[in-house]
């Protein structure tokens, strides 16, 4: 399936850089370089190739703050996501992103569940949990391209 | 009051008290639950960012299973309903992307038709079951201080969460959680960056140092204002700040210890549900001295 | 039964014209530099115009409205005795005053002139397709021709102009309008909403860039007003209705009773005694009135007033009596009533000002749960000598002179949040207002935190190189949240320096949010009775931005001020006496000519069945029962054209617009190429203007659209469209005024009721109704029309040969029988 416009390029151009994203952002406040005002304009003057390697680009909570403030009404996070789904097209993916979303695709959890598990849900009375048809998660996700991005 | 119950991946693993008392909760309140084969939502901090059309056909397929029981979907987790609530908007929106999804679900017999809805415990709390229902449950009172905190997948972006509540400047502040707690006689306060992220998908993907910095932020005006408990709707966000304040602890010198409980504990104890229910062993901020003292 | 045309009445083929002379058109294709030339061959539609029969010469030229461009046509009109003329250039919305005079100098009626629209309409809205331009511009050409030919000289009648002047809204605008109108020697009402005139000058502290005192420049043009002879004010009074047209407006103001009489001598004795307390509104309610009240100390007129929702006396019941009790001039009169005033007037100018924008709505910030954020207008009264703490900057939670104080710009300005334009003032007002911080409380730090500083007018720049100076600090980058510490009430803002692409965290004593300008709130309730068309951020629209950019579409009525944009008060000033001008000169010329596009009424054929007279917005219509007949008050007429489709039997003529004319206009429009084409009637003040301003704007449609101006949409009778479709027409539009928004009250409504008739009869002749779109569209709304006939070339490209021989064949003179 062709991967849908997760944001119009065109909006680009309509960020007059009042800076309320980055003012609100809190992966900006925790991480020295991740700045989603400026990837942004980045991406609009030096194009693509300049942002998308960079690793603190999946640093994005995904809180959707700044899409909250921005008088614009751009949607930055989605922005944000695009540029990371091609920093992972081209194989720049962060560790923990491709162990948890390997899980998914093998598990179709991100958890396993343990005979550890099974035991504490017993101790709580609960039932056991349904059975995830894995054939059925892992085909899905092959076929949607998953599986071949993650190599 | 039927629901399919979906637990996403961190309850049923790490904190299946939230699971217990929900269901314990439920029972007091006529919810009847459904539980399906319900995959990985799959997470949006997850296979969101590493591939959109994934995401999306994984989310269609949790969405069919409850379309096919004809029951609307009731989450315990932001994230998951985060994912399931935007991609039921995305796809009965574009049929394009209907048609694509719809496509690659066949073989497996499964068609989405956008017909069930998907809530959070805490909008049926407060919309289906009503304030006035829960209220007549109640049978204990305690007093302490809770500073609730929403998370941020609950509610935005909220012309996809909430677009029937939109402000006059198209935002949204959301009070489920302290009018439900309210109303069953616990005490709610009002702290600054009420509404700010716990930081906790940060962590999960690249660094939880820095995601620390951002709950150490919270955790701050939340003392300041003298918060005793944080309430939480989410089991990411409980992680976060739980086990954040004993990492935060140890690397600063102040001490954040306030026991951090799910929506479904708190209404489990003013419900006087059987404490071995709620789950507070796996707390690593321990909860009793709270409620002994 | 819908009436049809004469066979052959409408055929091209006419040498003669209806006085039997041989006709003779001119045609000229203009230019307009390269506006014309540069999307269409002109050249190529001068000779095609030369083709046309009855067309005697056909040239095209560089600038056709120019001085020698109109010369060119009075020689040909005297030395080749056309009898007709044709101009293919700009709209006629904007030139066809200019040509008409040049036939009436040249000895030809001004009535036998026609335009074709080949500017707005088709080379600026079909920019990059030459061919389909060119073959457009004939098209339009020979559709004017048609009409030409069909055009007989008329008349013109003269009205008398009342010579009184209506100015609505007594801030700095209405105060100027008024006094130039009434120095010129016009009797001036003027009707203010509030209980004293000075609007928000009044509240302003110092104007920038000279900082002089606000009130004190104000204040003597407002006694002015008050003692001025040729003025009559009208304050605590709204217009409650308006009647008529240019020249001749019957209005009806109601008066709210102040319940203190002329008497009052403003000593204030009442007020001390009073009970009652409200926020005081002058002052943002920064601080309190009683129930008895004067606005402020410079109000005029000075009298006090009782504002009676407060006031513990209601329903003639006295059980409060301090005040009375205290008046020396016992001025006190419970008793007084509201009362209506009926006004004859033969201008109105809007002066209704602004209101500033609520940032409640916009959480982050925490105006009104922070004590200490403030919004600019609240400042002005806060360091206004006359305010609520006499002048001393003291910050609300403890009255303490704050130490630092931040600037917030553009809050609720160049926003999809809340409004998307930018509201001219701000910038300024936070330069002057923090020179005026600086000036008295030298120790403050002042912090402005901006995106663009808009400092662009006389003396401006040096306003801000000056604060420069002084020290105040510019921050590239609005903060995206303020938070409170509640112990101390003290704010700290974070966000991010863009120039140094840095995170900031500022502690601040107190934040001041610019906010931004807004029409009024109730300017809705002007907009409806004056049929004020409005752009989409609401404010009111002017006829045209560039060149009468004070005067409405509607003829009469003029506009000045806040209410037509944000402005400062030096252009509201300057907009207020070019508006006097506007009105001056209308009222100068003592008459105004009614445009001979009256409706006429042959006895013959009229049965008096009265059909015609309940369609008639103005009511100029009058049946005679006991003659059967029916007669238009020709004074009364506005042209509207409503009441033709409306009779069935063909008794009713519209000058200038006859039946005949339109249905040769699309007659020769369906010549050729009919199945590709798109018929559009556009009523002239909304929709034809839109479609000029989608060509102004240069946004760009399909060439398939054909667009026929009549006065009103109420103009067009089904039976047009039917023809339309019955020569093979694919689509047609009919376009008006918004409902509510009717340029001639409310005939849109007789539009919408045909429109919906006649697509029952379509489905009942089994056509697609698609083909018959009907679309409101405002002078404002280029966007729309663009938009519409994008969506209406969709349509006729689904429209197959099948379907445009069904609407031959149901529509033709045989298919009628049904």
């Amino acid at each position: 399936m062709k991967s849908p416009e997760i944001f119009d390029e065109a909006l680009l151009y309509e960020c007059y850089e009042c800076a309320r994203c980055t003012g609100s952002c809190p992966a900006a406040f925790a991480v020295e370089g991740f700045n989603p005002r400026n990837f942004l304009l980045t991406c609009l003057r030096l194009g693509l190739d300049a942002v998308v390697s960079d690793e603190k680009l999946w640093c994005c909570t995904t809180c959707h703050v700044c899409e909250d403030r921005c008088p614009q009404m751009l949607n930055v996070t989605d922005l944000l996501m695009a540029l990371m789904n091609e920093a992972a097209k081209r194989g720049h993916i962060p560790d923990k992103v491709k162990a948890g979303t390997g899980m998914i695709l093998h598990t179709g959890r991100v958890l396993l569940i343990s005979k550890r598990v099974s035991e504490m849900r017993e101790k709580f009375g609960l039932e056991p949990l349904p059975e995830i048809p894995v054939e059925e998660v892992e085909g899905i996700l092959e076929k949607t391209g998953l599986a071949g991005l993650l190599g | 009051m039927r629901y399919a119950l979906f637990l996403g991946c961190l309850i049923p693993v790490k904190y299946p008290g939230f699971e217990s008392s929900t269901r314990a909760v439920a029972e007091a309140l006529n919810i009847e639950f459904v539980d399906m084969q319900f995959s990985c939502c799959p997470a949006p901090t997850l296979v969101k960012l590493v591939h959109y059309p994934s995401w999306l056909a994984l989310a269609a397929r949790n969405l069919c299973l409850a379309e096919q029981a004809g029951l609307n979907i009731l989450t315990l987790c932001n994230g998951c309903t985060n994912t399931l609530k935007e991609a039921n908007l995305v796809l009965k929106k574009d049929p394009g992307l209907r048609k694509g999804v719809n496509e690659i679900l066949k073989p497996w017999g499964k068609e989405f038709k956008g017909e069930i809805e998907v809530r959070h415990i805490l909008d049926v709390l407060r919309d289906d079951v009503g304030l006035d229902a829960i209220r007549k449950q109640v049978k204990k009172r305690f007093s302490f201080r809770i500073a609730c905190h929403y998370g941020c997948h609950f509610f935005r972006p909220p012309r996809i969460m909430y677009p029937d509540r939109l402000s006059p400047s198209k935002s949204l502040v959301p009070t489920q959680m302290e009018e439900i707690l309210s109303a069953v006689g616990l005490t709610t306060i009002q702290y600054s960056r009420r509404l700010l992220c716990c930081g906790s998908a940060l962590g999960t993907k690249v660094d939880l140092d820095a995601a620390n910095e951002i709950t150490r932020e919270k955790l701050s005006h939340m003392t300041d204002k003298n918060a005793q408990v944080i309430a939480v709707g989410c089991p990411s966000c409980f992680e976060q700040f739980d086990r954040g304040q004993v990492l935060i602890s140890r690397k600063h010198s102040r001490d954040h210890a306030m026991p951090v409980l799910f929506i479904s504990q708190l209404l489990g104890l003013v419900l006087d549900v059987d404490r071995s229910k709620l789950g507070f062993d796996q707390h690593r901020i321990k909860v009793e001295p709270l409620l002994d003292g | 039964m819908a009436k049809r045309p004469k066979a052959g009445s409408h055929s091209r083929n006419r040498r003669k014209d209806a006085s039997g002379e041989p006709l003779r058109i001119g045609v000229y294709v203009c230019h307009c530099g390269l506006n014309i030339d540069g999307s269409l061959d002109c050249e190529e539609v001068a000779r095609f115009a030369s083709t046309l029969n009855d067309v005697v010469l056909a040239k095209d030229s560089l600038y056709t409205c120019s001085n020698s461009g109109q010369e060119m046509i009075k020689a040909d009109i005297r030395e080749k005795g056309l009898n007709r003329v044709v101009v293919a250039s700009c709209t006629p919305r904007l030139h066809e005053p200019t040509f008409r005079a040049a036939c009436g100098e040249a000895g030809l009626n001004p009535y036998l002139f026609e335009m074709a629209n080949i500017r707005e309409h088709c080379s600026w809205v079909h920019l990059h397709d030459r061919k389909g331009a060119t073959d457009k511009a004939k098209d339009l050409v020979k559709m004017a021709v048609a009409r030409a030919r069909l055009l007989e000289p008329q008349v013109e009648t003269h009205v008398p102009i009342t010579r009184k002047a209506l100015v609505v809204g007594g801030g700095v605008a209405g105060i100027q309008a008024s006094l130039d109108l009434a120095e010129s020697g016009y009797q001036v009402y003027l009707v203010e909403k509030e209980a004293s005139i000075g609007g928000r000058m009044a509240q302003i502290d110092k104007t920038f860039p000279t900082m002089d005192c606000s009130i004190c420049i104000l204040a003597p043009k407002m006694s002015e007003v008050g003692r001025h002879p040729n003025i009559e004010l009208m304050t605590l009074s709204e217009v409650e209705s308006v009647d008529g047209y240019i020249g001749n407006f019957r209005v009806r103001v109601r008066r709210r009773p102040r319940y203190v009489s002329k008497e009052c001598t403003y000593c204030g004795d009442c007020a001390k005694g009073c009970p009652q307390h409200a926020p005081n509104e002058f002052d943002c309610g920064l601080s309190t009135r009683k129930a008895i009240y004067s606005p402020f100390a410079q109000a005029v007129p000075a009298t006090y007033l009782i504002d009676m929702s407060l006031c513990l006396n209601k329903h003639g019941i006295v059980a409060c009596d301090r005040c009375s009790q205290a008046c020396q001039h016992k001025c006190i009169d419970f008793s007084q009533q509201e009362e209506f005033l009926d006004l004859e007037v033969g201008t109105i100018i809007v002066c209704t000002g602004s209101d500033v924008y609520d940032p409640s709505s916009l959480t982050e910030l925490g105006y009104q749960r922070f004590p200490n954020v403030i919004t600019s207008l609240e400042f002005e009264r806060l360091i206004n000598a006359g305010g609520p703490t006499a002048g001393h900057l003291i910050r609300p939670s403890d009255k303490k002179v704050p130490k630092t104080v931040a600037f917030l710009q553009c809050i609720g300005s160049r926003s999809k949040r809340s409004n998307p334009y930018c509201s001219n003032i701000c910038c300024m007002n936070t330069i002057k207002d923090a020179l005026l911080i600086r000036e008295h409380w030298p120790d403050t730090k002042i912090y402005v935190f901006y995106i663009d500083i808009r400092a662009f007018g006389k003396g401006f720049e040096d306003l801000l190189q000056r604060a420069r100076r002084e020290g105040v600090i510019f921050i590239r980058g609005i903060p995206g949240e303020i938070l409170q510490d509640d112990r101390t009430g003290n704010l700290k803002l974070i966000g991010e320096n863009t120039l140094l692409s840095k995170l900031y965290q500022y502690d601040m004593d107190m934040a001041i949010l610019s906010v931004g300008i807004e029409p009024r709130k109730d300017s809705a309730v002007v907009k409806r009775l004056l049929s004020l068309p409005s752009v989409a951020d609401g404010f009111f629209m002017e006829a045209h931005p560039k060149l009468r950019p004070v005067d409405t579409p509607t003829g009469g009525i003029f506009l000045a001020g806040c209410a037509e944009g944000p402005k400062d008060i030096k252009d509201s000033v300057t907009q207020a006496s070019a508006a006097a001008s506007r009105a001056n000169i209308l009222m100068s010329k003592g008459k105004v000519t009614v445009e001979a596009i009256t409706a006429r009424i042959n006895p013959d054929l009229c049965t008096g069945c009265g059909a015609c007279s309940r369609v008639c917005p103005y009511g100029a219509i009058l049946v005679d029962p006991e003659a059967k007949l029916a007669q238009v008050v020709e004074a009364a007429c506005a042209g509207c054209g409503t009441c033709a489709p409306e009779c069935k039997f063909g008794a009713i003529r519209m000058r200038h617009f006859s039946d005949e004319q339109i249905l040769a206009q699309i007659d020769a429009l369906a010549e050729t190429g009919a199945k590709g084409k798109i018929l559009a009637f556009c009523c002239n003040w909304c929709s034809y203007a839109g479609a000029d301003f989608t060509g102004v704007s240069r946004m760009q449609y399909p060439t398939e659209v054909r667009i026929v101006r009549t006065m009103c949409s109420g103009r067009v009778d089904p039976a047009f469209v039917e023809y339309a479709f019955s020569k093979g027409i694919a689509a047609v539009l009919v376009s008006g005024c918004h409902p509510g928004d009717c340029h001639y009250i409310n005939a849109n409504l007789q539009t919408e009721k045909r429109i919906q008739r006649l697509w029952k009869k379509m489905a009942r002749h089994g056509l697609d109704k698609e083909r018959l779109q009907l679309a409101w569209i405002s002078a404002a709304e280029g966007l729309k029309f663009s938009q519409e006939i994008q969506a209406m070339k969709e349509i006729v490209s689904g429209v197959t040969d099948e379907e445009i021989e069904k609407g031959i064949r149901a529509f033709s003179e045989k298919g009628q029988a049904a």
